[in-house]
């Protein structure tokens, strides 16, 4: 199994020519969903507790529903229903409620991209795995938890949005559609450079912009990373998101010449323990979809 | 295939990396067994090295607020990172590390990334970290894997709103306020340096005093000075319960006061690594506080087996887990070996500093039945109020007669620095005297030793006229 998600495909040189023009200029970037925003201005700011947090999600009815509908999840595995957004909160804690509700305003605004809503869904379900999977490693390594889960979430946020760029300069050039080749050999070539410009556009905090920059660099020893925590953390929830996605492969199918195995000093029994992970991990990943 | 060596270290912190040198340089062949890829244990990557780092730079803001008495108004913002106040840390850690990785190599040391487990007393199997095996016979092992921060079962730790000693130090953001639980070494550390940060600080403990091992005017002087950077120390209180609802830790106290904050800090004591040791294998058992047995030596019951560092217990500090293994190695060699020297003495990273080394007064009565004590407060010292910092004590301890001296005990600024002279005047049985005859430099700290001598003297004086 390969989890190498570069594509085989060469990018042709005039499609190359016309993205880079295209994030030359002044680009229309996805700005940050409103409602993510907020809850992120909320969860930093002092006064922040349940109820307010419940108040604000109360606003927004798609993201209230969907809030009460992970809690209810099999993830979260309530022993009684959950009806209330308060209880919600309760349940999960205000810091899994501000992580949906970033990934799901992420998800409705950022990940869209019509036509091609398969393709989206799978860059998606690869994104939050990677971050709940981030989180989980952090944890296990003792590193920051809550700089993880948004490190694993928005490390591909530039696959989306160079898929976007592709299709609207191609429906500007041409009525025939984009193969799916040249999406992904396009998709590999920018994702990790437009994701940096997008975060770095959000105002978002730099290591979430290194990571997303550098999490295909990895181990280039010539990289001068302040964050190098957060960018292994990245690079193995990346790989081990790509892993548990694969439904035919098996815990002997995960490369343990990872060289991040080895920088991390991961064990082949913390490798099982964290491969282990893969049901509960897809379980919350599912939910935020 | 099994490989055969005179020494086999398990461990690369202070204590198995001084074993393994010592070894190498008698001419040794050593194997050195280490979990990390690189040499230094918890004392560089999570321990005394990264805290010390962060404890600067609480050292730098708490040294401007008080030199400045006001001038300035040197707050922290609120959304300070933490990896800001670190940010020399990369280059401390890789710089030790790589001095400790050359110096192994350089004396020959063959560093093997792995976890060892005993097969038999002489036989240890390595598990590479990419799942291959490895055998190694020894002559002499000895086993120096350190500790790991204990996790008691009714702390909910997540390492994200409730953290351990070492997850702390990954904080992205100062929170806004932290509860400490326990008031041992790491929790007076961190509670300290915290505050000194502008940390609402809750430091909480079921003893009366914190550091209870330390004489208590060192102590008293400690919360005060704790205090008045606003912490708040909670003594005499059984931990209840502790919870988190995802934002905030919540510590409900015996008598019910409920402590909210945004961060808690459990620092209730260290655990030994040996779990993964096998160490059954070796004929070898823990005590039931799960540490390894030795002697003064560090010889365990299996003879040719030693412990050094956090896996024997206390004092548990890096600078006596160096020594230890340097003497393991030259007794196993029947090399010349000093006894372990009677005057280690302690030194606690809090803001202020805190050391000590010999006697305390309590300890001193109990062994001599009487003793005499004189005391310096840095406030009366020319170089206390020049450096702003006046809040400190020394305190010397000696015989009935205030001739001898049986210890030191200070708490300050340097402190950590200033017991090396106490040390010294101990380990040489020097008098009280040599305090007074000799001249120390001007404005100094360590003026503060003759104030104490002269403070100890003239008690005498007055006895003996009154």
């Amino acid at each position: 199994m390969s989890l190498d998600s570069t594509s085989a495909t060469a990018l042709p040189a005039l499609v190359r020519r016309l993205l880079e023009e295209h994030f030359a200029g002044d680009v229309n970037l996805p700005v940050l969903p409103d409602t993510a925003m907020q809850v992120m201005a909320l969860c930093r700011s002092e006064k922040c507790d349940a109820q307010l947090l419940s108040d604000r999600i109360r606003r927004d009815q798609a993201l209230a529903g969907h809030v009460l509908r992970v809690a209810n999840s099999s993830a979260y595995a309530p022993k009684e229903p959950i009806v209330s957004l308060r209880q919600a909160v309760s349940r999960l804690g205000i810091s899994t409620v501000q992580e949906i509700a970033i990934a799901v305003s992420l998800n409705g605004r950022v990940f869209n991209a019509p036509g091609w809503q398969v393709r989206i869904r799978d860059l998606w379900m690869h994104s939050a795995a990677a971050a709940v999977y981030a989180k989980e490693v952090a944890r296990f390594l003792r590193f920051n938890v809550e700089s993880a889960f948004m490190c694993g979430l928005l490390h591909d946020i530039g696959r989306p949005v160079v898929l976007q760029a592709l299709l609207d300069i191609a429906k500007r050039r041409t009525d025939l559609p984009v193969p799916q080749k040249i999406a992904e050999a396009a998709m590999d070539e920018f994702h990790e450079r437009v994701g940096a410009m997008v975060i770095r556009r959000w105002k978002l905090a730099s290591w979430l912009i290194e990571t997303t920059a550098n999490h295909h660099r990895y181990p280039a020893e010539s990289l001068n990373i302040e964050h190098i925590d957060d960018l292994r953390v990245t690079v193995l929830a990346d790989a081990l998101s790509h892993w548990a996605l694969d439904e035919e492969a098996t815990k002997d199918d995960f490369p343990t010449e990872h060289p991040v195995l080895q920088d991390l000093d991961i064990y082949a029994d913390d490798l099982v323990e964290l491969l282990d992970m893969r049901k509960r991990v897809l379980e919350v990943a599912e939910s935020f979809i | 295939m099994k490989k055969r060596v005179d020494f086999l270290v398990i461990g690369g912190g202070p204590s198995g990396h001084r074993a393994a040198i010592q070894a190498a340089k008698a001419g040794r062949s050593v194997v050195l067994v280490e979990r990390g890829h690189t040499l230094g244990g918890e004392c560089v990557h999570r321990g005394t090295i990264p805290s010390k780092t962060l404890r600067e730079s609480a050292m730098y803001l708490d040294g401007l607020r008080q030199r400045s008495e006001g001038v300035f108004d040197v707050q922290m913002r609120a959304d300070t990172k933490v990896a800001s106040l670190m940010r020399r840390m990369k280059k401390v850690r890789e710089g030790h590390e790589t001095y400790m990785g050359r110096q192994a190599e350089r004396n020959g040391v063959e560093h093997w990334q792995g976890l060892a487990a005993f097969r038999s007393p002489h036989e240890v199997e390595v598990v590479l970290r990419d799942g291959g095996r490895q055998c190694v016979k020894a002559d002499f092992i000895v086993i120096a894997t350190g500790s790991h921060p204990r996790r008691p079962e009714e702390v909910p730790i997540d390492h994200e709103i409730i953290l351990d000693s070492d997850s702390i130090l990954s904080l992205i953001y100062l929170p806004k306020s932290l509860v400490v639980l326990g008031a041992g070494v790491i929790a007076c550390e961190f509670a300290s340096v915290f505050a000194s940060l502008g940390v609402e600080v809750t430091m909480v403990d079921r003893h009366e005093r914190p550091l209870g091992f330390l004489d208590p005017e060192l102590t008293d002087e400690f919360v005060r000075a704790f205090e008045n950077r606003g912490g708040r120390f909670v003594p005499s209180r059984k931990t209840v319960a502790v919870t988190t609802d995802g934002y905030n830790a919540f510590v409900e106290l015996e008598g019910g006061e409920k402590i909210q904050a945004e961060k808690c800090l459990c620092a209730l004591g260290r655990v030994a690594n040996v779990n993964e040791l096998n160490l059954g294998g070796a004929g070898l058992e823990l005590t039931e506080s799960g540490l390894i047995t030795v002697d003064d030596f560090g010889r365990t019951e299996v003879p040719h087996i030693y412990g050094v560092g956090d896996v024997v217990g206390p004092p548990a500090l890096a600078a006596t887990a160096v020594m230890q293994g340097r003497i393991a190695v030259r007794h196993a060699l029947g090399l010349p070996t000093s006894d372990f020297p009677d005057q280690v003495p302690v030194g606690i990273y809090t803001i202020p500093e805190i050391a000590s080394v010999g006697l305390t007064e309590a300890q001193a009565i109990q062994e001599h039945g009487a003793a005499t004590v004189g005391r310096a407060r840095f406030g009366e010292i020319a170089r206390g109020h020049i450096n702003g910092h006046t809040d400190g004590l020394l305190k010397l301890v000696a015989d009935e007669q205030g001739e001898k001296l049986l210890g030191a005990h200070i708490v300050g600024e340097g402190a950590t620095e200033l017991i090396h002279v106490a040390q010294m005047a101990l380990y040489a049985g020097l008098p009280l005297e040599a305090f007074l005859d000799n001249v120390f430099n001007f404005p100094t700290l360590a003026e503060a030793y003759r104030v104490a001598a002269l403070n100890l003297v003239g008690q005498m004086t007055f006895r003996q006229t009154a």
